[in-house]
């Protein structure tokens, strides 16, 4: 048998001007909306709207994605189960009241899994942060018994509280308060570092705890008087879970399998495997049924030139453009920015100038799944929940971080609610089951003709 | 923790190879001997379905290095046009959103079946030719996304969430493979084509090509060899015999809905071909053998609720493949790492 050298040309298939066609599609793009807005301005408005929604839960899950990914330079499937587990979490922790108590779920299983969870990451955040001081004034190995106490006391915390969680916002004030206590003295300690120095500073560590141990029982008592707080702070317990699973699973698996091949395939094929089991277990906890989430802010819409907008969606758009701020601020003004975008350019590299490169990738780990939870949970009270929308959101999340431009966060932001508007507005003649068709395509598209995106990264 | 690992990594070869090997087939056999008969037949069906999807899986994961969770879109192909060709015209009068259908015989429909998938797959395979690593999982994660919503939002020609019924078996003139055990007959042979077919692919010429493009696709280049013709080749052959596995699903069930054709299956068949061993035939055999068996041998475990047996079965098939990438990324026989 003699080989096949396949000599057929048609190379010029892939040559060809580029710039052209943007120019083409870009007028026809332009001319579908007129075409829209003219046949009906108030749909045109309604599909702007809903565009805008959708593209906020996007923007979040791209936003966060490229974070990863410009990090790490691998896929990470888990993001997708992030995002089912933090709408998964509201559900877990709010159907009680919420949904009359139809659905109600509580396994004792679930509550030690996350309370381990929880223990295992503070202690792996003691060690890095305190362990060093710690050492040297008891010595190593009470230490390390201080460390586990207390990261023990922190699971056990959390295992309560996912318990019963009809009194989360009551059992919840204490931590918040402790935080807010805390963060107040170091506002405080730090203030009084910039004073000149001729005041005398001994006696603001003692204001800085007074104030802040009475900011915090006020912040604390508060929460635990108002009406709605149990759902945010809901909110901030699923994302933090989420987070944290995110954390233990790079510390924990991403960086033994790393260490023994850089291929990333085999750390996606990894991570395929995680995003599998942990949705199985999705539905063998929940059941596979959707589900919906408690309302938020009532769910009447409000009416704007014909079109209606609900007022969660309005927030869910603000909460995406503020964690791109803030998100942004934090790699571009702090230390921990500068050691994220290091290690993004090269890792080796970091870890020679001196950059732990565990701690700050498992930090971008943990910020990443947040913002997938944070996406879900939005996603999940603005329709339904259900076990299968982790797999969805994820690959929604990564086109949209394609056609921005991958690994680029402005890119992110702009592939979110572009994907969003081209979703809506292609399925405009459509009926709505094709929109998963219409951000594939334009995908496909975009690979083939633009594969850097709308913004390229530098 | 390390300790087993270590002595694993350590052994030769051949020696996890054999242990794999016999344990997969012990638990068949036994699993067999113990439940009979009529359970072997079921069994074995649902494993030469799996197998010809491993197997020509394989070829693409294996012998390009182009991790496609796609497959399952040409599995849903190859189903349908069976569906739609060959599904009795007169029962389907009485049912609800009715779609015409000429009710041809098996065997006409079986090659329109494969002819059609090969020719989704070139349109397919020349757009998604120019990507490679990541960005290819990404796009035939599309693939299979976009051909289940075809299936299931495309109601005038696949009666979308209603499934097509009375789907015929194959009949050799006058004799219908009704029985179950024909039928079953009837699938090992069609395996055996396709592993003789995939194992003169990968033992020609062409094979070795293959196999050099996964290693090095610039060098191959190099020697003047057009690289994409060759994956486009693969892609198609691969491609078609998925169809054809689709064409004999769809004909052993007599009914298909687009819940068989998710996104999940198609990474069902990844974990089962990445588990069995890429770049070999034996290992995509095993690794069906070994899913087969794993799904059908949880619903005897007596703790566990029987809506959950799916469920169970993809977190231990999630767990393996996390220990497969932590401890032997080749899979239990495999002859290539990703």
């Amino acid at each position: 048998m003699t080989a096949w050298s396949g000599r057929l040309d048609l190379s010029e298939f892939r040559e060809r001007p580029r710039d052209l066609l943007a120019v083409v599609l870009a007028a026809a793009v332009v001319g579908y909306i007129c075409w829209a807005i003219s046949q009906s301005p108030q749909q045109a408005l309604q599909f702007t709207f809903n565009g805008l929604s959708v593209g906020a839960i996007y923007a979040l899950l791209a936003i966060g994605f490229t974070l990863v990914y410009s990090t790490v330079w691998f896929f990470d499937l888990y993001y997708g189960a992030a995002a089912a587990m933090g709408a998964y979490g509201i559900f877990y922790l709010r159907s009680g009241e919420a949904l009359g108590g139809q659905y109600q779920v509580n396994d004792p299983a679930v509550n030690v899994v996350f309370g381990l969870v929880t223990a295992g990451v503070a202690l792996w955040a003691l060690r890095e942060v305190f362990h060093r001081r710690l050492r040297e004034r008891f010595g190593n190995r009470s230490a390390l018994a201080v460390e586990a106490l207390v990261a023990g006391a922190l699971g056990a915390y959390m295992g309560v509280v996912l318990t019963w969680t009809n009194d989360l916002h009551v059992l919840f004030a204490p931590a918040i308060a402790m935080a807010t206590a805390f963060a107040v003295a170091w506002l405080v300690r730090r203030a009084a570092a910039r004073l000149p120095q001729r005041i005398d500073r001994s006696g603001f560590p003692v204001m800085a705890a007074i104030a802040g141990a009475a900011m915090g029982v006020v912040v604390g008592v508060a929460l635990a008087d108002t009406g709605g707080s149990k759902l945010y702070l809901s909110w901030v317990v699923s994302c933090l879970l989420a987070g944290m699973v995110g954390l233990a699973f790079y510390r924990g698996l991403y960086v033994q399998i790393i260490q023994r091949t850089r291929s990333r395939l085999i750390m996606l094929v990894a991570s395929l495997g995680v995003l599998l089991a942990l949705t199985a277990l999705t539905v063998i906890v929940f059941e596979s049924a959707p589900r919906p989430l408690p309302d938020v802010f009532g769910s009447v819409p409000w009416e704007v030139g014909g079109a209606t907008i609900k007022g969660f969606n309005v927030f869910a758009i603000g909460v995406a453009c503020a964690a791109f701020v803030g998100l942004l601020l934090l790699l571009k003004r702090t230390a921990f920015g500068k050691s994220v975008r290091a290690i993004g350019d090269d890792e080796e590299v970091a870890k020679v100038v001196g950059i732990n490169t565990t701690v700050v990738i498992a930090i971008v780990f943990f910020l990443g799944a947040v913002f997938a939870a944070l996406a879900g949970v939005l996603n999940g009270h603005d329709t339904a929940i259900q076990p299968r929308m982790g797999l969805i959101m994820l690959l929604k999340g990564w086109i949209a971080s394609v056609v921005g431009g991958i690994g680029n966060l402005y890119g992110a932001i702009v592939g979110g609610f572009a994907l969003g508007m081209i979703e809506q507005f292609g399925i405009w003649s459509l009926a709505g089951e094709w929109k998963d068709v219409v951000s594939f395509v334009v995908l496909i598209l975009f690979l083939s003709f633009w594969p850097n995106g709308l913004l390229p990264r530098r | 923790m390390s300790v087993i690992p270590q002595a694993l990594r350590e052994r030769p070869r051949a020696d996890i190879e054999r242990v794999a090997t016999v344990f997969v087939l012990g638990w068949a056999v036994a699993f067999m001997l113990w439940q009979g008969t009529g359970f072997t037949v079921t069994l074995m069906t649902v494993f030469a379905i799996w197998a010809i999807l491993a197997v020509s899986l394989n070829l693409v994961v294996g012998f390009t290095g182009l991790l496609s969770v796609g497959h399952i879109g040409f599995f849903g192909i190859g189903a349908y046009t069976m569906a739609i060709l060959a599904s009795d015209a007169s029962y389907d009068q009485l049912r609800t959103e009715a779609i015409p259908t000429p009710g041809w015989p098996f065997f006409a429909a079986l090659p329109i079946a494969v002819a059609l998938t090969a020719l989704v797959a070139i349109g397919v395979g020349i757009v998604f030719n120019r990507f490679r690593d990541d960005i290819f999982v990404l796009v035939s994660f599309g693939f299979a996304i976009i051909a289940f919503s075809f299936f299931l939002n495309l109601r005038e020609i696949t009666r979308g969430a209603f499934g097509i019924h009375e789907i015929p078996r194959p009949a050799f003139g006058g004799w219908v493979l009704d029985g179950e055990v024909e039928f079953l007959v009837f699938a090992l042979v069609c395996l055996g084509l396709v592993v003789l077919l995939c194992w003169l692919i990968v033992t020609s010429s062409f094979g070795r090509v293959l196999t050099a493009i996964r290693e090095d696709e610039e060098a191959i280049a190099v020697f003047g060899y057009q690289v994409t013709h060759f994956k486009l080749a693969v892609w198609v052959l691969s491609a078609m015999m998925a169809g054809l596995a689709g064409a004999l699903f769809a004909s052993w069930t007599s009914f298909i809905d687009p819940n068989s054709f998710i996104l999940l299956e198609s990474m069902l068949l990844i974990a089962i071909v990445i588990l069995g061993g890429l770049a070999t035939i034996w290992g995509s055999l095993l690794g069906a053998m070994a899913f087969v068996l794993l799904e059908e041998g949880m619903r005897f475990l007596p703790f566990l609720p029987a809506e959950f047996v799916g469920q169970a079965r993809q977190v231990v098939l999630g767990v393996l493949l996390v220990l497969l990438m932590l401890f032997r990324p080749q899979g239990l026989v495999g002859r290539y790492r990703l």
